[in-house]
Order: C-alpha cells, then structure tokens, then sequence
C-alpha cells in the first residue's frame, strides 16, 4: 500500500466528512478552542507579570519559550483522542465496515482520517501558539524564532505520532474502553519525550532542540509507516473472529515461535544486514569517542572518573571473583538489550556495540590507540563478535517491533525474533564466560 | 454476474468457510441460510472484495475480486447486518457522501437520492440527523446507500431484520425491482418468509443456499432442495413442504451425521 497511489480527492472526501463530524459537537469544540486560548492567555499573563515586576531577563526570556511549550502541549494531547475517536470509535460503532466496503484504497481511507485528525490539532497548536506570541513578545525585546521553529516542527511530529499510535491501536482493540486503556501505551512514551523536550527548551541550547525534533521526526515517520502497513481490510475485520482462549492461544504462539527455526549459523546469515548494522556501531562509536576525547566535548571530570569506575568494575578479589563479576556484567548487558530493543525499536542493539566503540576511542583520544586497544586484548578477540551478533539480534527484535503487514502476523514475527535470540543465548553466554576467563588470565 | 469457486476463508486457526462453489447470473438471486457462524457474512464480505479468499476464487463481472478488489466494490452494494451510519449526519448528506465516494455526478446522486427516499418515505425525515432514526428506519437507510450507485450485484446481511412487515415488503419489493432490471442479488437471512419471497421463486433465476460450520451443505431452487431434504410432502396433510420444513431437515440431518461421524 503506497500514499502515492492514492485519489486525493476521495481521501479529501474522507478528511472533509471527519472534519464535519469533529467539529458537529458542540460542546467538544467549545472545550477545545477555549483550552487552546485560555493556555496561552494565562501563560502570557504570568510571563508579561513576571518580566513587569522584576523577573530578571534571562529568567523571563527562558520561561516565554517554556510557556510557549505548554501551550503547545495541550492541544497536541488532543490528536490522540481524536485519533481514537476516528478509528477505534469508527470501528465500535461499525461505520467503519461500511468505509471498507466502498471502493476506497486503504490508503485514502488512512490518509483521509489523519489529515482531519492533524488539521484540527495543528490549527489548535498553531492557533494557541500566535496567541500567545503576539500577548507576550511585543515589547519583550526578545523573540526566540529558532526555538520556536524548532518547537513547531517538534509539535507536528508529536501530533503525527500520537496519530500513527492510536491507528496501531485500532487495529488491536475493537473497543474505546479496550483502546483507552492501550493508549497508554503512547502516552507514557511521549510524556517522558515531552519531558525530554522541556528539559532541553531550559537549557537554552537551540541546536539541541534541533536533534530533538529531528528524533521526532523519524519516530513520526516509523509510527505513520507501521500505522499505513497495517491499517487494512483484513486486519480490521478478520481479528473479530478466533478470540476464543487468549491465555491457550498465547501459550501456543510463545511455544510455536521455538519451533522450527534455523540453526546458528543459518541465523546469522539471514541476520547478516542487522549484524552489519551493529559491526557498524563498533568502528563508528570509535570515531566519536576519539572525535569527542580530542575536541573535550565531553569534561575531563565527568570522564575520569567513569572510566575508573568501568576499569575497576571487576574488582581486586581474588581470580574467581573478578571472573564472576566479568561475566555478570556482561550476561546482564547481553540479557537486558533484547528487552530494551522492544522499546527502543533496536537502538538498545546499536548501543551495545556504539558504546564500548566510544569509550575505546574516547581513551585512544585521551593516550593512544596502542594503550586503547592493549586494553581490550585478548578478550575483545571473543566479546566484540558476542557483541555485534548480540546487538545484531536485537536490532532485528526491533526491526520486528516497528514491521507491520496488511496480512498481520506481527506478534509471531516479534516472538519468533525474540525466540531467535533466546536460542543465540546458548552460544553466547559460553563464550562470554571464555571472554572473561581470557580476560582475568590474560588482560 | 457472480462466480465464486472453491471459496475458503480462514481467521488464524479458525476456518470460518469452506469449498463454498456458487454462481449468480444477471437478474437472479440467491438466499443464504443458516444459523449463526455459519460462514454467510464472512462469504459476503469475500463476495464483495472486502475481504481476500484464502482459497479458491471469486469474480464479479468476470473480474477477479483477489487481483482488482477496488474495481469489484466498486460493482457491488454491500449492506453488512449493522447499518454502520454516522450519526451526526443527515439522511441526505451521508448518502451524497457515499454517492460521492462511488463517484457519482453530483445532478445524478441527488436524483437518486430523491427518488430512493421517497421510496422507502423518508423524504420528510432526510435533513435529520441519522442518529435520531430509528431502527427500522435506520435499516433503509443502509439499504439505500447499498443500492445508491445502481451496482451490478447487493450482497445484503439480513436487509429487513429490523422492518415492519409493510416496509420489509416494500424493500423486497424493491429487491426484487432491482433483480428484474438485472441486478444480482445474495441475500443472508434467518428469516424463512424473506428467503421464500426472495429466493423461492419456481420461475428460475432464484436458488437457496443452506449453510452450516462453514460449509454450503445444499444449493438449488426449491424443488431440489425438496429432494435433497427427503420432504417431498409436507406431513400427513398433502402439501408441500415449506421451506422452514426442508431448513430444518437439512441442518438437522446435517447435525446428526456430523454426531455420528463424532461418535464412530
């Protein structure tokens, strides 16, 4: 299903008609338009208030972009129950059975119902944001324009997130109790993201915000592809059906995704692209540690004493100990990531490899690549590829995690990744123990 | 008009229809019948290339609904069992909407539109809001917005189930208006009277399927299925047995084979 192949004008139909409908409640719009105004008024007022009775500047200017960021925030939490509204209420109320069965393309209907879901909640942002714009900044003699480009973009991307999100959701709950309650789902997420977003606008650094909002960006872009791949006829009406034993049917998916998978080596072929990415992670983390290490991007203070803490990790004990701690650091690092990469959508993976790529290039940076990698031989021999197939896995875990089919099968595909990590466990944990051991005899 | 071979439609581990082989030609129709999850709505929505086979193929038109489903529902009227209207709509916007989405010109949705709600005697009703309709009329609402763009073939789920007797006879009165001006009608129903009116015709051009766990357990007229029920005398009295009569001796020996078979 492609957003190119789509009739404009038939998902413009489908906009319009969510549009008329959104704003056909009365008592919505009166509580969204008077949200959306009543924020940035009282914001203004507290910001105006502030610099009037002697806020200092950096203060005052600080909070005028932080009280551009509430008002924003409301009207964006608006997207999700909208979006749910549109998809999952569509669905309860069967209004949606009778879309699909219109010549419609799943796309036109998706595209159709997002952009109504966005012109409603971008206009709320947008709207509240020049509000606040024009009380507060005139005569303020400081209008941050970057950091409210930035902000803006982020917004979008939030917006489109939380949309994409409540479509995933859709197709997973048949009801807005049952939809309500996976929200959270997104809602966690991105408040810690909104979170995330406050903290950098507080510390003023614009270039910061920048990154923020590219990350937002992708996310979006993942959310909106899964939520496109998966929003299909299929999907929406054949999950009514075979619910019967949940608990028995999840059993025999978890003891199904054991079953006839391939063996090591096979795996690491077909995995071959995810490992490249994760052997990638080793050499480029190198070059960034080294980069920040000459360019003291990251303090001497904070570095030091990290990397003592890392190189005194193992202990003094005696061999066994050290041993033992070796081998639990690293077994926990190996188990944690697989985890992760479900809520990371395989970052987790990358970072496995990226990390200890950094530190062996921040400490090249800090002596030399002699001494840098002296400290990694001869147990790197045996951790670097554990590593690289370990993080390679996870990557595909969250390849699986962010990968959906019209045809569904999404929770088979992330058991079965997870499955295949489970059984890589049994080659790798061995060799993380003969890592160790060369390590405490050797290093 | 219709051709479906071999049809199979399966959920995960739950197959909902099985070698279900049928064939509906221009002007004929045909009545599903059978309990609840016996495969008709899920055959329907195959029917109507909302949903893809799992096996087997169906063609309307001769075009197959797996390859070109867009271009199958577009010749095809679904009315699922649910009305599935928006409820913030007038009678008459949600029907432009539907006839815009079917790309019909805007003079000739309005047309029909007028025409269609003066049929079913809504016309006085049509600036109100759908969700203050009531079932009944909620029903033929759904009916016409099914049969709005004139399509070649109405795949209907129990299209009078919540209609007054007089106006479950109008509808099938205009059914049957549609059969004759060539329109090919599948029909699902619990309701015998329906199926007799509909499907029961002794002319031709009208035949009913018995469906049971998935599977077409009889397809013909109704002098077949007379035959195949064994009911060729209604009881002591002599008349012809009703079609409820061959119904429940289909499904019913249907049931004690499969008792059997389970027993052995």
């Amino acid at each position: 299903m492609s957003l190119l192949s789509l009739d404009r004008h038939k998902a413009g139909l489908v906009a319009a008609r969510d549009l008329r409908d959104a704003i056909s409640e009365l008592r919505l719009i009166v509580a969204m338009v008077g949200l959306a105004v009543a924020i940035p008024v009282a914001a203004a007022i507290g910001v105006r208030g502030l610099a009037l009775y002697g806020g200092g500047t950096a203060v005052v200017n600080r909070l005028s972009v932080v009280g551009a960021f509430f008002v924003v925030f409301i009207p964006a939490s608006f997207s999700l129950v909208l979006a749910l509204e549109s998809f999952v209420g569509e669905r309860e109320r069967t209004t949606l059975e009778v879309l699909i069965s219109t010549p419609l393309k799943e796309a036109e209907i998706y595209a159709g119902k997002v952009a109504a879901v966005l012109a409603i909640s971008l206009t709320l942002c947008y709207g509240g944001l020049a509000v606040y714009c024009l009380a507060v900044f005139p005569g303020l003699g400081y209008f941050p324009l970057d950091v409210l480009i930035a902000l803006a973009l982020s917004t979008i991307c939030q917006v489109a997130a939380m949309v994409a999100g409540a479509v995933i959701i859709s197709l997973n709950a048949r009801t807005m109790r049952a939809a309500n309650v996976m929200a959270s789902f997104i809602i966690l997420p991105m408040s810690v993201a909104l979170q995330s977003e406050a903290a950098l606008i507080l510390l003023g650094r614009t270039e910061f915000l920048w990154v923020f909002a590219g990350l937002m960006l992708a996310l979006a872009a993942i959310l909106l592809r899964m939520g496109l791949n998966g929003f299909s006829r299929e999907a929406l009406l054949a999950r009514d059906s075979g619910l019967r034993r949940p608990l028995q049917r999840a059993a025999n998916a978890f003891r199904a995704s054991f079953q006839h998978r391939p063996g090591i080596l096979r795996l690491l072929w077909l995995r071959r692209t995810a490992l490249l990415v994760a052997a990638l992670g080793l050499p480029a983390g190198a070059a960034a540690g080294y980069v920040a290490g000459i360019t003291g991007a990251i303090p001497g203070a904070v570095a030091r004493p990290a990397l003592s803490t890392l190189i005194g990790a193992a202990g003094d004990g005696s061999q066994l100990d050290q041993l033992l701690a070796i081998v639990s650091q690293n077994l926990l690092a190996v188990l944690l990531i697989a985890p992760l990469a479900l809520v990371t959508v395989g970052v987790s993976g990358f970072l496995l490899t990226f990390l200890p790529g950094f530190l062996l290039g921040f400490v090249a940076a800090q002596s030399s690549w002699g001494v840098a990698l002296a400290g990694i031989l001869p147990n790197g021999l045996v951790e670097i590829p554990v590593a690289i197939i370990a993080g390679g896995l996870a990557i595909h875990i969250g390849a699986s995690v962010i990968h959906m089919e019209a045809s569904g099968g999404w929770t088979a595909r992330v058991l079965a990744a997870g499955a295949d990590y489970a059984r890589a466990l049994r080659w790798l944990v061995p060799a993380l123990i003969l890592a160790a051991v060369l390590e405490v005899r050797f290093g | 008009m219709l051709e479906v071979r071999s049809l199979a439609k399966r959920y995960g581990d739950v197959l909902a229809l099985t070698d279900l082989t049928v064939s509906v030609g221009e002007g004929s129709c045909l009545v599903l019948l059978g309990r609840n999850g016996a495969g008709k709505t899920t055959a329907l929505r195959c029917m109507a290339g909302v949903l893809a086979p799992s096996a087997g193929t169906v063609s309307v038109d001769g075009i197959d609904a797996a390859s070109e489903p867009d271009a199958v529902r577009a010749r095809v009227g679904l009315m699922p069992e649910l009305p599935g209207l928006y409820e913030r709509m007038s009678a008459r916007s949600y029907l432009d909407y539907f006839g815009a989405l079917y790309e019909m010109e805007a003079g000739m949705r309005k047309r029909r539109i007028d025409e269609l709600l003066d049929l079913f005697e809504l016309t006085d009703a049509g600036e109100r809001w759908l969700g203050t309709f009531s079932k009944g009329m909620r029903q033929k609402v759904a009916l016409i917005r099914a049969t709005l763009h004139r399509p070649r073939l109405v795949l209907a789920d129990e299209p009078t189930s919540a209609l007054d007797p007089d106006s479950a006879r109008r509808a099938w009165g205009y059914l049957k208006d549609l059969q004759a001006r060539g329109c090919a009608l599948v029909i699902c129903t619990h309701n015998m009277d329906e199926a007799e009116h509909l499907g029961a015709s002794e002319d031709g051009g009208a035949a009913i399927g018995i469906m049971s766990a998935g599977r077409a357990l009889a397809i013909g007229d109704m002098s077949s299925l007379r035959v195949r029920s064994g009911l060729s005398v209604r009881h002591e009295v002599r008349e012809l047995p009703t079609l409820q009569d061959i119904y429940l001796a289909i499904v019913g020996n249907h049931h004690d084979e499969l008792a059997e078979s389970r027993s052995a």
